[in-house]
């Protein structure tokens, strides 16, 4: 009896900021005649940002969850996404399978340039948000670089990669494989025990002959992987790739996870945390989506300070959330 | 005890090679800008002018940003708050035509801005990074819609250039400098507002325990930050006399760069200098426009890029040798 109260109650804590920010938005648009998804084609984008959101937060909260602030994120997504746009593009010039391809070469490439950032970081011991400025700067430099400065486009616009874009099924099959994995990874392996270990007492863990260097490694791979992936899901949602991205431009990516990592941190406390992380870019997506419907009304900078003031005002809950209930108390009762 | 004593003379030797290696670079780069300007047959004056337009703003904000660095916090906003400061000061200047009510505005605001992110994240126990990175996207956006509206995104808003005329001389850009550097100097490294700053930044558990009060310090970090940022807002007017969305789009990142490279740790406390966001501020100046002048093409700005996070690794690298433990830096 107690479980089954104890997982309604998780099931309620776990699904109502995602329910509060739904009602929300569907009142605000049913009042103003307007439909958050009004197609299939506004479903097939809302599930790609909702791909997009989760694996970046994903990235972002591996390794920022251990101390390690990662400013290099963005610059490893768009590198990737080049590259791996590139090889696909020499391979198959465009035809059937590119987008496969070139999801799985951006994953390998992201990966790759993932392991040389956490190399780096554990070769040269600096702060690792010192190690990831410089990252970016040589991950922005050699994009620009390959792409001149200008945009990439011949290589990313084909059928392949369309129909991947057109159909959400996809988009839903690379959140659950990134969920599926990243949980086993880090709630059912040895790695995973040790990273944990690692990010709850960083000196007892080593002190107990816990191997910081590797894990730190595969940390940053698997980071660079989602980056990866997120470079292939951001270039079939914008059909193109901007290579002029020069001096920390590319950090802005990094900043759109902020507000789903802290959402997806507070569901955390009744489900599993990287569950959490998609039930919040799920919320993200639906006030994108939303944004979307308002285009006329609500311009891309208005967007920017919505979100902005939204993240203030739930960490602001969050951090007083103790000082509120106990406000709130004498009220409700 | 012979070899204690040989440990303590090479650590001694190390921390004297750390901390002149900043001044070191800065010196060995300005050589090498001025060989690579003569043997380019380029004027010289031009480019001390450009380099001394160019540094003075980032020199300026990271100093003042240098309070905030030493709590062992961190400013995001800085660039997006220099970027609102001159806006405003546009928009007021353009609407009253009143020299004085401009100057107030871009000081009223940069300070207020800094203060808004230090009260927020003071008073309601937000993560300051994270209170800066929502500060950063507001001002930016607010900036973008203000100079979008009154006169497009690329070609800006603007004062008459003959308002800031009279201050676009390298002397009176030396002395702003030179007054704000020593002011801060002064208070760094000669005040208790310095020294519980440095003691905060490296232990804030037991300076809390002596009775320090984080948030006054912290409150009183963001007021020097701001004032730098009104500054900075104003040089910026001065060397170009119109704002646009893309106006001191980098500094915010900048400044980071500039501070380690001048020699200070990121992470603050008693090992902070007062003078690495100068050092370090022109180092990076002088580095960039060196490559720009010996990589001369598009592709050319990608290589430099890297080329300069390389020489920006290196320095690191070498100022913090004395500082490596077992375990990873976090």
């Amino acid at each position: 009896m107690n479980k089954s109260i104890s997982a309604a109650k998780k099931l309620t804590g776990a699904l109502a900021i995602p329910v509060i920010f739904a009602a929300v938005l569907l009142i605000l648009c049913a009042a103003n005649g307007k439909s958050m998804i009004a197609n299939r084609t506004g479903f097939n984008y809302f599930v790609l940002y909702t791909a997009i959101v989760m694996l970046t937060t994903m990235a972002l909260s591996i390794n920022l969850n251990s101390g390690r602030f990662d400013f290099s994120l963005g610059s490893m997504a768009v590198l990737a996404s080049v590259l791996s746009s590139r090889i696909s593009y020499a391979m198959l010039q465009g035809g059937p399978g590119s987008a496969a391809a070139m999801l799985l070469l951006g994953i390998l490439i992201g990966a790759l340039l993932g392991l040389a950032s956490g190399a780096l970081y554990v070769t040269l011991r600096i702060p690792p948000i010192i190690a990831s400025l410089g990252v970016t700067l040589i991950f922005e430099g050699l994009t620009f670089t390959l792409t001149g400065g200008k945009y990439v486009m011949t290589e990313v616009r084909n059928a392949s990669i369309s129909a991947f874009a057109g159909n959400w099924i996809w988009s839903l099959l690379v959140i659950a494989a990134a969920l599926f994995i990243v949980i086993w990874l880090f709630d059912h392996t040895k790695f995973g025990y040790d990273y944990n270990a690692l990010k709850n007492g960083q000196k007892v863990a080593v002190n107990t002959g816990v191997r910081e260097v590797p894990n730190a490694l595969v940390c940053y791979a698997i980071c660079g992987a989602l980056m990866g992936a997120v470079g292939f899901l951001q270039v079939a949602r914008s059909n193109s790739i901007n290579g002029g991205s020069l001096n920390f431009a590319s950090i802005s990516i990094m900043f759109t996870a902020f507000l789903p990592m802290f959402i997806g941190g507070y569901i955390g406390r009744y489900v599993n945390e990287k569950a959490g992380y998609l039930l919040a870019a799920l919320c993200m997506s639906m006030l994108n989506s939303t944004f979307a419907a308002f285009s006329n009304e609500v311009s891309a900078s208005a967007q920017s300070i919505i979100n902005a003031v939204l993240l203030v005002l739930f960490l602001i809950w969050l951090s007083n959330e103790r000082r509120l209930k106990q406000i709130l108390r004498p009220i409700r009762s | 005890m012979d070899s204690k004593t040989a440990l303590l003379k090479k650590y001694k030797r190390r921390q004297r090679l750390v901390t002149v290696l900043p001044f070191v670079a800065l010196a060995v780069l300005f050589a090498v800008l001025c060989l690579t300007v003569q043997a380019k047959g380029y004027r010289l004056p031009m480019y001390l002018k450009i380099l001394l337009n160019e540094g003075v703003v980032l020199a300026i904000v990271a100093t003042g940003a240098t309070f905030i660095y030493t709590l062992g916090s961190f400013d995001i906003s800085l660039g997006a708050s220099t970027l609102f400061s001159a806006t405003v000061g546009v928009m007021v200047y353009n609407a009253t035509g009143n020299f004085g009510l401009m100057l107030l505005a871009i000081f009223g605001v940069a300070i207020g801005c800094s203060l808004l992110s230090s009260v927020l994240a003071s008073v309601f126990h937000i993560p300051v990074f994270v209170t800066t990175v929502a500060m950063m996207s507001v001002l930016s956006a607010v900036a973008a819609q203000i100079i979008t509206a009154n006169g497009g995104a690329l070609g800006g808003i603007s004062i008459p250039a003959e308002v800031v005329r009279p201050f676009d001389v390298m002397w009176f850009k030396i002395l702003v400098l030179t007054v704000f550097f020593a002011v801060c100097m002064f208070l760094f490294d000669y005040t208790k507002l310095g020294r519980r700053q440095k003691f905060l930044g490296g232990n804030p558990v037991c300076a809390k325990l002596t009775g320090i009060d984080l948030n006054k310090y912290a409150i009183l970090a963001f007021i020097m930050a701001g004032i730098g940022v009104g500054i900075g807002a104003f040089l910026t007017l001065v060397y170009t006399p119109s704002v646009t969305t893309g106006t001191a789009g980098s500094i915010g990142m900048n400044i980071l760069v500039a501070i380690v490279f001048g020699g200070m740790p990121i992470s603050g406390g008693p090992r902070s200098k007062i003078y690495a966001a100068v050092v370090g501020g022109f180092s990076y100046i002088i580095l960039n426009n060196i490559l720009k002048i010996l990589i001369d093409s598009n592709a050319g700005y990608g290589i430099s890029q890297i080329v300069s996070a390389v020489f920006f690794l290196a320095v690191v690298y070498v100022t913090g040798m004395n500082y490596r433990s077992q375990l990873l830096p976090r």
